[in-house]
């Protein structure tokens, strides 16, 4: 029952993104867009890459939305209202972001074209900048819950939400999930004029739509990730948990929409400097700090 | 103890190693990286079913990364990573065939004929293991967990420095 | 007579099978590396299975088990700077020519 509303609240959540995000794009707010442009890709042409590796053709799309949906399924929308409530959430979710990777080198590998093949191994640098700013802010927020499970995470941030307690976390955790949905500016694997559409370049049709509605789910639980762990979940006042959750959830995935765009393209070397040589030194410094506090000040 | 568990150790086991064979039987190198990634996956769930959750929810993610890692290597370093021109790169097979094979017979001869008497101990719940976990790693095992940490920063400066290429010196 | 213990002891068996010949009759060595992931691997199964069946309460095993990853994603690090090295000088890092300290 509850899995059957958390997946309905995604699907409601993944159409809203998009239409933020052809809002962003094209500048004017059209609410059936998303629909008019899905239709479309299902009714188009397939055309296929003349010797692909089938088999990492047909599977990168698929399990790029195999790994949205197993990320969604720790993220609590309101008490009760969890796919499955594991006692290691945070890391699951993790690891299934993980396979974001993995469905990129497929996608990029599988159509045997050159420009997506580089767009899949961009995005492995990119991976290898960001895998470290992902985990070292929720290793800060486990400390404070004292447990990896989502629920108690969210429950822990009761008196303070971990975006006042934990502001450096929070800000490393934001760059680091832009990264993971390749959101502008870190958008190399699909890159527009830099790779001829990247990643996405070879694949039309049905399958094209599988791979947005994927970016989609992972743009959404991303979305949801940050909600949960630096932002209090479903907690505040007057209005019931799962709303403030939609809310805390469409606004966090229209900020990383909007603010990106104003950025020219990061180059995934200069991503991974900057990550390396910055971003770890102060998530080490925000996993100091998170300890002493909480060591010292009973909140 | 229930048939499904055994069941499902049985699938997951069967898929790592068949994953597992495919590595080593392909053509294509970067198919073969993500072969052995798959296999580790299979094992990973295998320590789900056997309720080591945090191992294999870790197992599932660090082995997703490293075998990537490994894929854009092979790329990097192979002649022929599509595999499109069907070389055989191996040798003395025999000889692996039989070690392996002697190993394999060996390990079989102990674990069928050694008496694993029952019963099974109860198994804590999930919320205290990892507590549990926390705690040794933390508590009674810390000099191993400092000496692991060393260990890898170590590697991490021998490989680096290791893989950089070195400078043109200009002295005239 | 342990049913499970002993289907995921003869699962960690055949791994060590695979990845044994895996790492003798390769040459190139990135296909060796893959081969000792896999012996490491079912090493690990072995122990997850030895502590599960056996001895659910002692939480050292699950140490070991840490130790033992760290240890793969360490010897894949170190192995992959060196072929770096071995390929920036010679070209290739097929293991067959790797013969300079031979006799």
């Amino acid at each position: 029952m509850s899995t059957a509303v958390v997946l309905f609240a995604l699907a409601a959540g993944c159409y809203l993104v998009a239409v933020c995000e052809s809002w962003v794009v094209h500048g004017r707010l059209s609410l059936t867009r998303p629909a008019i442009s899905a239709l479309a890709l299902l009714g188009r042409e397939q055309i296929l890459p003349r010797t692909p590796d089938r088999l990492f053709f047909e599977t990168g799309p698929v399990l790029l939305l195999i790994a949205g949906l197993m990320s969604v399924a720790v993220i609590p929308l309101a008490p009760g209202l969890i796919i499955t409530d594991l006692a290691i959430g945070a890391l699951f979710l993790n690891a299934a972001l993980a396979y974001v990777l993995v469905a990129l080198i497929m996608a990029g590998w599988g159509p045997n074209g050159a420009y997506g093949m580089i767009g899949g191994w961009r995005f492995l640098g990119q991976f290898v900048a960001y895998a470290m700013l992902i985990v070292m802010p929720i290793t800060a927020v486990a400390m404070r819950a004292e447990s990896l499970s989502t629920v108690q995470i969210v429950l822990s941030q009761a008196t303070l939400w971990n975006v006042f307690y934990q502001p450096i976390g929070f800000v490393l955790f934001v760059i680091a999930a832009m990264g993971v949905a390749w959101l502008a500016p870190i958008d190399l694997p699909t890159g527009g004029g830099d790779l001829a559409g990247g990643v996405e370049a070879e694949y039309t049709g049905a399958r094209l739509g599988v791979l947005r509605l994927a970016r989609l789910v992972i743009i959404v639980a991303l979305s949801g990730a940050t909600v949960t762990f630096y932002l209090g979940g479903w907690l505040g006042p007057w209005l019931p948990g799962w709303a403030w959750t939609a809310l805390k959830t469409l606004a966090v995935a229209a900020a990383m929409l909007t603010l990106g765009r104003q950025l020219p393209r990061l180059r995934e070397a200069r991503y991974l400097a900057v990550s390396w040589k910055l971003g770890i030194s102060l998530a080490l410094a925000n996993i100091f700090l998170v300890g002493v506090i909480a060591l010292v000040v009973p909140i | 103890m229930s048939v499904a568990t055994s069941l499902f150790l049985a699938f997951f086991g069967i898929a790592a190693v068949w994953f597992g064979i495919v590595v080593f039987r392909t053509h294509s190198m970067v198919r073969s990286a993500i072969a052995l990634l798959f296999s580790q996956t299979a094992i990973g769930a295998m320590f789900l079913v056997m309720q080591a959750e945090f191992l294999g929810v870790l197992q599932i993610m660090m082995m997703a990364t490293e075998m990537s890692v490994m894929a854009i290597f092979m790329v990097m370093f192979m002649m022929d990573p599509g595999g499109m021109g069907k070389m055989d790169m191996t040798h003395q097979k025999r000889l692996s065939l039989w070690a392996a094979g002697i190993g394999l017979v060996a390990a079989l001869a102990v674990i069928w004929g050694a008496g694993w008497q029952g019963p099974v101990p109860e198994v804590p719940g999930a919320d205290e293991q990892a507590r549990m976990l926390g705690r040794e790693l933390l508590g009674r095992s810390m000099f191993i967990f400092e000496s692991a940490a060393l260990m890898i920063l170590t590697a991490m400066i021998a490989a680096t420095m290791v893989a950089i290429a070195p400078r043109e010196e200009e002295n005239p | 007579m342990i049913p499970e213990l002993v289907i995921a002891l003869s699962i960690g068996a055949a791994l060590f099978g695979v990845g044994l010949y895996g790492a003798l009759s390769q040459t190139n060595l990135v296909m060796i590396i893959m081969g000792v992931e896999l012996v490491l691997a079912a090493a690990l199964v072995n122990m997850v299975a030895f502590w599960r069946y056996l001895h659910p309460d002692v939480t050292a095993a699950k140490m070991f088990v840490l130790i033992v990853m760290a240890v793969m994603a360490v010897e894949m690090a170190v192995g992959f700077g060196i072929a770096i090295a071995r390929f920036r000088s010679r070209g290739s890092v097929e293991m067959e020519e790797a013969r300079e300290l031979k006799g």
